[in-house]
């Protein structure tokens, strides 16, 4: 895994700076336990994308072009017997026509998403975890050494990080066998794209099962250094941006913003 | 709740025979071949099952379809079958867990009706809640056996003939679902773990450490299911063959899986997967069957192959000619002593291990007003330094009579469990204490302790029998402390007999000859010496002592304890309870170990002491304990043989005195951080340096009072300050603070009485639902660097225990944490409660999402955006 020390220094408000050489030892030293302590998992794979209105009226969909593919349309209030869409959420009823998606069965009201995906015609879902090691590491660092957890907290967030990016790159190939370009990767947190996704990924993805992560009252993935993630795939090429900061929209308020520290560089 | 007293889950039923003509499947299991069906999923999907769905609802949507999946597998000749529960809890079915469940079950017997398979078992599938459990996760151990007790006593009332757990990742989930099932049904108990291709567990146990749990929890069967195909789980059913004593079931996938077009599929036909069957049936297992992307056609095959005979009637025609089968072989008892921790088993006889004696209020001021205060870190710090310093197994006494001794045991063993990889040793003389311990235990403890008296007995070996472990047995009984070996080899004997009323294997108990002070009989050595021998040659049992007893009341003790603990290794003693630190007593098990041929290549002693400098010498001509800074990793007999990093809290480099000491001096110019003065070095985080300068200060007589004000309080400041103006950074905060720390421990030890002052008592939560605690555990170190007196609540922490602590402590000021917007809930909730209870506590929050408006929205008195902000709150609080 190619950790980048830089998103360390990050992580822990460097904002641009190298920090000294004690922390830099430290941070050495931390990289070195946590690579003996995970044990890095992922499950992807691949489903189509489909595409409904809140109301079933027809209209062009989000950021359709023209000369843009259609998208596959199909009735979303009284479908066909035994293609139910089995996860049931409930979505605001403010807004009739609200475009929804679903993949693999989930369906997803999310404009952040839509924007994500559009072009898109089927998706990969994914989900890397780096194991329960460096939440015992981080949680016994809590107890000897507070700088130390921190310090490994910051470490152990850039190399899921770069554990995502292997994994990505994987599916970016398997995508090009199909002539496809892969997404930015979104995870569900992202914009508007709701934390309740998770347990659509837990059930879809089996990561209980398949790679030990598991799901908190609270939605949130423990081990802690795990990531669910939605990448289209869209026969359009575009500058493809593997990480995900510069497409969500809490960004500029995000104190880990990948764009803030840009901007904040000296 | 369940019954959960001791000796009503030992009750067996006597096997009487099933009217149906169904053999008791305990008469079968482990004599026989017996044969478990095949995946589940993968045909459901082939029947229409979408990717998320839940399958255990077609047992009430299409129940043809799973009599149908039943039947399939009955006719390929199963014996032993699931029912369609293996996601059925209450977490996932609040309202129709008991339809879904009976469905289930009168689905299994319609399809043995209807193939007339009434001699095949339903096994109740139990598989994982998908939570992890605390603390870690957020499920609470006693609540997970409650949601596993749930299914079994509905799918036992239902009938089904067996418990099958499995596809269980986590050893402590494992735990919780046997003991669920042992306490809610008579029924036989099977468990089969998830491992990866590594040979062990999503959550880092072994096939050891798992094997000695589940051994000690009397399950009747235990293997290995799911995560890979038959050829790669070949390595991890040799080491069951090599441990388990109990039948051995092995239920692979069809192969490792792949994705096609957002399906996952499995390769291995069913002859491939039969012939690989047929090789680890020869192997010493005593059930089989398969899992993910096995079909009937898959266990076909493998009953031909491995059976030798034709499958169940009406299939004669797929009938191979000449298989041969694979001869049966039962399963032999081992007869191995082993403790277990989530990721580490530790066999006692082999080598000499060491148990810490540290975590023992006994004659510890510091300790027991720990346990008072309920300053659990102060304990846990106790456990991490015992590691280090090479301790093979922590022995944990909480016990002063004026706590709640077994709450206190349960958090104590729970929080270390979740730190640190060692196994523990759970010693009290409360049976109440003794429970809760042994049951929220991750692994299979050791017992401190049992002895000859008949209350004690009776008290004890009932709970070993039940929860698993391995019993300190006390050589003194009714009539006191025997005064001749003789005597002692007859409680001995006692303590043995009642293990086997009980049912415990005699290799679960290790005796102990009680090491007596010399000072008050001199003779009192050789009889605990020879005790130990006679065990070891007589009895042949293992055997352990509280070695460093022998020399109370002696001057420099530690010479004798050396000396004894040598001698005693020789006469055969498996376990020295003793202080690790104690580097005389460490110098002699290591040379001890050199000098019995129990040190490869004299490696582990090479490694302790090459760099060793003797730059002190104790009284005993050993080196002192300080001078052996690098012998850490010492090659004793760590768990499993190795210490491989990947049980994360195994590893030994703790960090606790990292980026200090000779490395600290970096950049100072002095060239020697000794001689750099108090401020420098808690400005540059260096922890040891500080407390020299410290003592080199009160050495040339200034009051430590005054070193807080002038120098330490200063220091801090000037590091706050940069961190507000953003030239210092988090990191180096921490350690300035850690360094402050070291420093102020310094001086509490000189000041009368021990005791600081505090300015002030502030409790610190994160809220409930949030399991993250750094940002909090930020704060707090922070606070007590400036003196306040912290009641650390933890994380995931009710708004009602927040208020009641408030109240019940008087608290003036208590401090919030949550990282996620769906916490933030919770924290509005808790400011609410509080506001009602105790209006006049003031409520600072903090955390990743948090921002002054929102913190004005939910009714915060401070938002406090960083650490510091807390500090600067907490002194307009408290003046």
């Amino acid at each position: 895994m190619n950790v980048d020390k830089r998103e360390i220094y990050r992580y822990l408000g460097y904002q641009g700076r190298v920090p000294d050489e004690n922390v830099l030892r430290e941070v050495d030293r931390c990289l070195e336990e946590l690579r003996e302590a995970v044990t890095p998992r992922f499950v992807y794979r691949q489903y189509p994308i489909e595409r409904f209105f809140t109301d079933n009226i027809e209209r062009p969909f989000l950021d359709e072009k023209p000369g843009a593919e259609l998208f596959i349309e199909k009735p979303f209030l009284d479908e066909k017997p035994g293609t139910e869409l089995f996860i049931d959420r409930p979505f605001s009823e403010e807004k009739p026509g609200t475009e929804l998606l679903s993949i693999a069965g989930m369906k997803i009201q999310s404009r952040s998403l839509c924007r994500n995906l559009r072009d898109c015609k089927s998706a990969y879902l994914m989900a890397a975890t780096l194991g329960i090691g460096p939440d015992r590491l981080i949680a016994r660092a809590s107890v000897a050494k507070m700088s130390r957890a921190v310090i490994l907290q910051a470490a152990a967030a850039a190399m899921i990080e770069a554990w995502c990016d292997e994994v990505n790159q994987k599916i970016i190939k398997e995508a090009e066998d199909q002539g496809l370009y892969c997404r930015p990767r979104f995870s569900p947190g992202y914009g508007d794209f709701s934390l309740e996704y998770q347990k659509d990924f837990a059930q879809i993805l089996r990561i209980q099962k398949e790679i030990g992560v598991s799901l908190t009252q609270s939605l949130l993935m423990m081990p802690s250094k795990s990531v669910t993630a939605v990448i289209g795939l869209s026969p359009v090429k575009k500058e493809c941006a593997l990480h995900g900061c510069e497409v969500c929209s809490k960004a500029e308020e995000c104190s880990f913003s990948r764009i803030k520290a840009l901007e904040q560089q000296p | 709740m369940p019954d959960r007293t001791l000796m009503s889950t030992e009750k067996k039923e006597p096997i009487l025979p099933d009217p149906s003509g169904r053999r008791p499947l305990l008469e079968r299991l482990g004599r026989e071949w017996l044969f478990f069906d095949g995946g589940t999923g993968t045909i459901l999907q082939e029947k229409g099952l979408k990717g998320g769905e839940l399958p255990e609802k077609w047992n009430l949507s299409r129940p043809e379809d799973i009599i149908d999946l039943h039947c399939g597998y009955l006719n390929a000749g199963c014996d032993i079958f699931n029912t369609n529960t293996f996601g059925a809890n209450a977490l996932k079915y609040p309202e129709d867990l008991s339809q879904i469940v009976e469905a289930a079950v009168a689905l299994a017997k319609e399809a043995r009706r209807r193939t007339g398979r009434e001699d095949a078992y339903i096994a109740l599938d139990i598989g994982p809640t998908g939570r992890l459990l605390e603390p870690l996760g957020d499920l609470p151990f006693e609540k997970a056996v409650d949601l596993f007790g749930e299914v079994v006593r509905i799918g036992a009332a239902a009938g089904a003939d067996l418990v099958l757990i499995e596809t269980m990742s986590d050893s402590y989930e494992s735990k919780a679902a046997v003991l669920a099932a042992k306490e809610n049904c008579d029924l036989p108990v099977l468990i089969t773990n998830v491992y990866d291709s590594t040979g062990k567990l999503l959550t880092g146990g072994t096939v050891d450490s798992t094997v000695a749990m589940l051994e000690g929890l009397r399950v009747d069967g235990l293997g290995v299911n799911c995560g890979m195909g038959p050829e790669q789980m070949i390595p991890i059913v040799k080491r069951m063959t090599e441990t388990a004593s109990v039948p051995i079931l092995v239920n692979p996938n069809a192969g490792l899986p792949r994705t096609e077009n957002g399906k996952t599929v499995y390769d291995v036909d069913p002859e491939t997967f039969a012939q690989w069957m047929k090789k680890i049936a020869a192997m010493g297992v005593q059930a089989i069957g398969g899992c993910c992307g096995t079909t009937p056609e898959h266990i076909r095959r493998t009953v031909q192959c491995v059976r030798g005979t034709a499958p169940a009637a009406g299939h004669e025609a797929l009938e191979v000619q000449g298989e041969q089968g694979v001869p049966f072989v039962p399963n032999t008892p081992k007869h191995r002593t082993v403790v277990s921790s989530f990721s580490q088993a530790v066999e006692i006889g082999e080598k000499p291990v060491i148990i810490g004696e540290r975590i023992n209020p006994t004659g510890k001021k510091k300790f027991k007003e720990a346990l008072r205060e309920n300053n659990i870190e102060y304990i846990l710090t106790e456990g991490l330094n015992q590691e280090e310093s090479g301790a093979h197994i922590l022995d944990v006494n909480v016990g002063l009579p004026e706590i709640d001794e077994p709450r206190m045991m349960e958090t104590v063993v729970t929080r270390l469990q979740s730190i640190l990889a060692l196994p523990l040793q759970i010693d009290t003389s409360d049976p109440a204490a003794l429970e809760r311990g042994m049951r929220l235990y991750n692994g299979k403890p050791m017992v401190n302790s049992v002895n000859g008296k008949k209350e004690s007995l009776e008290a004890v070996f009932p709970l070993v029998r039940k929860y698993g472990g391995v019993v300190v047995g006390l050589v003194l009984d009714e009539s006191g402390i025997p005064e001749t070996a003789d005597g002692r080899i007859a409680v001995a004997k006692k303590i043995y007999e009642a293990a086997d009323r009980y049912s415990v294997p005699r290799e679960d108990v290790v005796i102990d000859g009680l090491a007596m002070t010399i000072s008050s009989d001199t003779k009192g050595a050789l009889v605990t010496l020879e005790t130990l021998r006679r065990v070891r040659d007589e009895l042949h049992g293992h055997t352990i002592l509280g070695v460093s007893n022998i020399s109370f009341g002696l001057p420099q003790r530690a010479i004798i304890n050396a000396h004894f603990l040598t001698m005693a290794l020789q006469m055969g003693l498996s376990c020295a309870i003793m202080n690790p630190g104690n580097e005389d007593m460490m110098c002699a098990y290591r040379a001890f170990l050199a000098l019995s041929d129990m040190d490869p290549q004299c490696m582990g002693y090479i490694n302790a002491y090459a760099n060793a400098q003797r730059t002190k010498v104790t009284t005993a001509g050993l080196p002192a304990r300080n001078s052996m800074a690098d012998g850490r990793n010492d090659g004793t007999p760590a768990a499993d043989g190795r210490n491989d990093g990947n049980s994360a809290a195994g590893g030994r480099n703790t960090g606790i005195d990292a980026a200090d000491g000779k490395n600290g001096a970096g950049g100072t110019g002095t060239g020697s951080g000794s001689a750099m003065s108090l401020g420098p070095c808690i400005e540059r985080g260096m922890g040891k340096s500080a407390a020299d300068a410290v003592r080199r200060l009160l050495d040339s007589g200034i009051p430590g009072l005054e070193i807080i004000n002038n120098e330490l309080i200063p220091a801090l400041d000037r590091v706050g300050k940069g961190f507000e103006k953003g030239t210092i950074f988090l990191p180096q905060l921490l350690m300035s603070a850690e360094a402050a720390k070291a420093a102020f421990e310094v001086i509490k030890e000189t000041i009368q009485g021990g005791e600081g002052e505090s300015r002030g008592r502030i409790i610190l939560a994160t809220v409930k639902g949030d399991i993250h605690d750094i940002g909090k555990n930020i704060v707090k170190v922070m606070l007590e660097n400036y003196g306040y007196d912290i009641l650390d609540l933890g994380k995931d922490v009710a708004p009602e225990t927040i208020v009641e602590t408030a109240l019940k402590e008087n608290i003036a000021l208590v401090g919030l944490s949550a990282l996620m917007t769906t916490t933030v809930v919770s924290m509005e909730e808790t400011i609410r409660l509080l506001r009602e209870k105790k209006p006049d506590t003031r409520v600072v929050v903090g955390g990743a999402v948090m921002t002054q408006e929102y913190a004005d929205a939910i009714g915060a008195d401070c938002y406090a955006p960083d650490a510091m902000a807390t500090v600067h709150y907490a002194e307009k609080i408290f003046g």
